[in-house]
C-alpha cells in the first residue's frame, strides 16, 4: 500500500468533463473468431451477437476489413449502418432472485469478465463498487458515477440482496468531487452502502491493493466496477448493451473527448467527427499511456467493451541511455519485482501485471515493460 | 515522464556541489590571497580544476557522441576536481586527467569501478611519487590555527579543495534525500558506522584526529552513493555502507584519513556488480 505513488499530472493534457454522444456510425466492424461464413449485403440486426461481439446497430455486411483485438489482428465484418434500429428479439424486463440466475442472464448478455470475477470466489462476503480509474488518462468509471449515480446505487441495493449480504462499499477517489457530491445527495436512502474514499494514487483500483485498503480479505471480496454495475441495471430494465464510455486524451489532439459510443465502431470515424489531431507524428495508446499497449495504426482500432481510453500522444524521441544502476525500477514495483536483474537477464516476470511504473521512473528511459511483462521471454 | 531523465538529475547533483566550490575558492583561494600568499588568479584554482575536467570531457564527448551528453560523467569529472589536494599543481593535473579519464572510459567497457576514485587516487599516488605532496594550503602550512567545532563544521578542516565544507554537504543530502533516486542509505551507514569506530577508537586511545572528517562526509554524500558504481538493493547497499564505514576507519588510523574513505569506496565498488561485459560473466557479488 505504502508503495503506490501518484502519478504526475501532464499539464499538457486537460480532460473536460463533458459527456458526448456517438449514436450513429456509419459503419461497425465484427470481429470474427469462429469459422462462421457471411455472405455480402446480408442484413444484421441490431443486438445480434456474433461469438462474444454484438451488433450495436441494424444494417447491410458490405465487405471485411483488419481490426486490432487484443494485439492481433484478426478479421472483422463491416456492418453498413441504415439507421433503422431494426431488433429482431426485443428483450424485457429480468426479475433477477439470486446469483444463479444472475450468472444465467450476464451468460446471455455474453459478461464473461463479471461471470469470471463471481466465479473465482467460493464465498462472497463482501461487495465493493469500484468508482476508480486506474489510469488519469480514462474517466470512464468517475463519469459513470457522477452520470448514473441513481442508477448504480439502486443497482448495488439490488445486489445485495441476491448475494444476502448486510452491506456494500463504493470506493471512488477521494478527488472524484463531483461524483461525490452527487452520491452523497442521496446515500441517506441506500443505509446498506458505504461510501469510502481512497486517495488518489495509481493502481489504487487493483484488487490487492483495493482490498488491502479497504481491510478486506481479497478472497471473499467481490469487486465490481460502476460500468460493470450499469450494465447490471441496463440487463434489469431490459436494455441493450450497445455502448461504451471512452476517454479520448492527449498532448497531440486539439482537445479531449469523454464520450459514448456505439460498440465496435471505428476509433477513426469517432475522432473524424470529433477532434482534430494536431499533430503527424504521434502515439496511439490504448487503455491508457502507462499500462495500455502501443498502436502503430489508427484504422485498425475499434471500439470493444474493454476499452476505456484512448491516448494520442506526440511521439517522444526520448533517447534511452544505459542503465545508471539507480534501482529506481525495483524500489517503486508494487510487486517487488526485482526489475534490473530481470532487464539484465532478459527475463519476464510472473507477477508482472504490466503496470509500467517501472518504464515510468527510469531515468535511462529503458523499455522495462516490454521484458519484465513479455510472454516470449522465459519466466523468473 | 519527460521530467525523470538523467539529464535532470545530472543537473540537480551539480546544483548541489556549486554552493561547495565556492566555499572552496574562499577557503583556499580568497583567504589565502588576503594574507598575500598567492596572486590575484590563483584565487579561483578550485574552479579551475572543475573546469578542467569540464572541457575535457566535452571535448571527449564531442569527438565520441559528435554531441554533448549530460550524462553522469558531467559529476564525476567535477567530483574529481573537488577533492583533489591544494597544492596540486595545474599542469600536472591536467595532463594526467586527460590520460586517466581516457583510459577509464576504455577500462570501464570491461569491468565497473568507480571512476571518480579511480582517477583521484592515481593522481595522489602519482603526486606522492613524483611532487611535495599535501593537502594544507600555503596558509595552512604557514600558520597555525586553533579552530573551533562551529569552524570545522563550516569547513576550516585540512581536506580536498572544495570539499571541506560539512554545513553545505549536509545541506546537499537533506536534498537529495528527496529525490526518489538516490541511495540515501549509503551515506548514513558509512557516517554511522565510522563515527562508531572512532569513537571507540577515541575512549581507547584518546585520540581525536579522526573523529570529524569532513572528505568522509563530503565522498560518502557525494561518491560512494554514485547510482552506477552503488548496489540498488536495500539491503545490499546497508552492507556496501558497512563495509566503507570500516575500510575507511581502518585506513584512517593506518594510513591517511583523508584518503581513507576514497580507497574504501573503490575496493569496495570494485566488488559490486563486477561484470565482465564482453565475456558477458557476470560476477555480481553485490547486486
Amino acid at each position: 500500500m505504502l508503495k503506490l505513488i501518484k502519478l504526475k499530472e501532464n499539464n499538457e493534457i486537460n480532460i473536460v468533463n463533458n459527456l458526448n454522444d456517438f449514436k450513429n456510425p456509419a459503419n461497425i466492424y465484427i470481429p470474427i473468431i469462429s469459422n462462421k461464413t457471411f455472405n455480402l449485403n446480408d442484413y444484421v440486426y441490431k443486438n445480434t451477437y456474433f461469438d462474444e461481439y454484438i451488433a450495436s446497430i441494424s444494417g447491410y455486411i458490405k465487405g471485411s476489413k483488419k481490426v486490432l483485438i487484443n494485439n492481433k489482428i484478426v478479421e472483422a465484418l463491416e456492418i453498413e449502418n441504415d439507421f433503422k434500429e431494426n431488433i429482431l428479439n426485443k428483450k424485457k424486463p429480468k426479475k433477477i432472485n439470486d446469483k444463479e440466475t444472475l450468472l444465467n442472464v450476464l451468460e446471455e448478455y455474453k459478461l464473461s469478465n463479471i461471470i469470471d470475477k463471481i466465479l473465482k470466489l467460493k464465498n462472497i462476503n463482501n461487495l465493493v463498487i469500484s468508482s476508480i480509474d486506474e489510469e488519469e488518462y480514462s474517466l470512464k468509471e468517475f463519469i459513470r458515477l457522477s452520470h448514473h449515480y441513481v442508477e448504480v446505487l439502486d443497482t448495488i441495493d439490488y445486489l445485495i440482496s441476491i448475494f444476502g449480504l448486510l452491506s456494500a462499499t463504493l470506493a471512488t477517489k477521494n478527488t472524484n468531487f463531483k461524483s461525490i457530491r452527487n452520491v452523497k445527495s442521496i446515500i441517506g436512502t441506500y443505509p446498506n452502502i458505504k461510501v469510502n474514499l481512497v486517495p488518489d494514487k495509481y493502481l489504487i483500483s487493483y484488487k490487492k491493493f483495493l482490498c488491502e485498503y479497504l481491510n478486506f480479505n481479497p478472497e471473499e471480496t467481490l469487486i465490481l466496477t460502476t460500468n460493470e454495475i450499469y450494465d447490471i441495471y441496463l440487463i434489469l430494465k431490459g436494455k441493450d448493451i450497445a455502448e461504451n464510455l471512452i476517454t479520448i486524451s492527449g498532448n497531440a489532439l486539439e482537445k479531449s473527448l469523454i464520450i459514448n459510443v456505439r460498440l465496435n465502431v471505428s476509433l477513426e470515424e469517432v475522432i473524424k467527427e470529433y477532434i482534430k489531431i494536431t499533430s503527424d507524428n504521434y502515439e496511439v495508446f490504448i487503455n491508457g499511456y502507462l499500462k495500455g499497449q502501443k498502436v502503430k495504426k489508427l484504422n485498425e482500432i475499434i471500439i470493444t467493451r474493454d476499452i476505456n481510453a484512448i491516448v494520442i500522444n506526440k511521439k517522444e524521441n526520448l533517447e534511452v541511455t544505459e542503465c545508471l544502476n539507480c534501482g529506481a525500477c525495483q524500489k517503486i514495483c508494487p510487486f517487488n519485482i526485482n526489475v534490473k536483474k530481470c532487464y539484465l537477464k532478459k527475463l519476464s516476470h510472473r507477477n508482472c501485471i504490466g503496470c509500467g511504473l517501472c518504464e515510468y521512473i527510469c531515468p535511462a528511459k529503458i523499455k522495462l515493460k516490454e521484458i519484465v511483462m513479455s510472454d516470449d521471454n522465459e519466466k523468473l | 515522464m519527460k521530467n525523470y531523465k538523467t539529464s535532470n538529475l545530472v543537473i540537480q547533483n551539480i546544483c548541489l556541489l556549486i554552493p561547495l566550490i565556492l566555499y572552496g575558492i574562499f577557503k583556499n583561494g580568497y583567504l589565502v590571497y588576503e594574507k598575500g600568499l598567492i596572486n590575484f588568479v590563483d584565487i579561483f584554482k578550485p574552479l579551475y580544476l572543475v573546469i578542467i575536467g569540464v572541457i575535457i570531457k566535452i571535448i571527449i564527448d564531442v569527438i565520441r557522441y559528435k554531441k554533448i551528453k549530460i550524462d553522469y560523467n558531467f559529476i564525476y569529472v567535477i567530483l574529481v576536481g573537488m577533492i583533489m589536494p591544494n597544492n596540486i599543481n595545474l599542469l600536472i593535473y591536467l595532463i594526467n586527467f586527460i590520460i586517466l579519464y581516457i583510459l577509464a572510459l576504455f577500462l570501464e567497457k570491461y569491468f565497473r569501478f568507480n571512476k571518480v576514485c579511480f582517477i583521484y587516487l592515481i593522481i595522489i599516488l602519482i603526486n606522492f611519487i613524483f611532487n611535495d605532496f599535501s593537502f594544507k594550503s600555503i596558509l595552512e602550512e604557514n600558520y597555525s590555527f586553533s579552530f573551533s567545532f562551529l569552524d570545522l563544521l563550516m569547513g576550516r578542516s585540512i581536506g580536498g579543495i572544495s570539499s571541506t565544507s560539512i554545513i553545505f554537504s549536509l545541506l546537499g543530502y537533506i536534498i537529495l534525500i528527496s529525490n526518489f533516486y538516490y541511495k540515501k542509505d549509503i551515506p548514513l551507514t558509512i557516517n554511522l558506522i565510522y563515527l562508531l569506530l572512532s569513537i571507540i577508537y577515541f575512549i581507547n586511545t584518546n585520540d581525536n584526529s579522526i573523529l570529524l572528517n569532513s572528505d568522509l562526509i563530503f565522498a560518502s554524500i557525494f561518491i560512494s552513493s554514485l547510482p552506477e558504481y552503488s548496489p540498488y538493493k536495500n539491503v545490499n547497499q546497508i552492507i556496501y555502507g558497512i563495509l566503507i564505514g570500516i575500510f575507511s576507519f581502518v585506513l584512517a588510523i593506518t594510513f591517511n584519513n583523508i584518503i581513507s574513505v576514497y580507497i574504501a569506496t573503490f575496493i569496495v565498488s570494485l566488488f559490486q556488480n563486477i561484470k565482465l561485459r564482453k565475456k558477458k560473466v557476470k560476477l555480481s557479488i553485490l547486486e
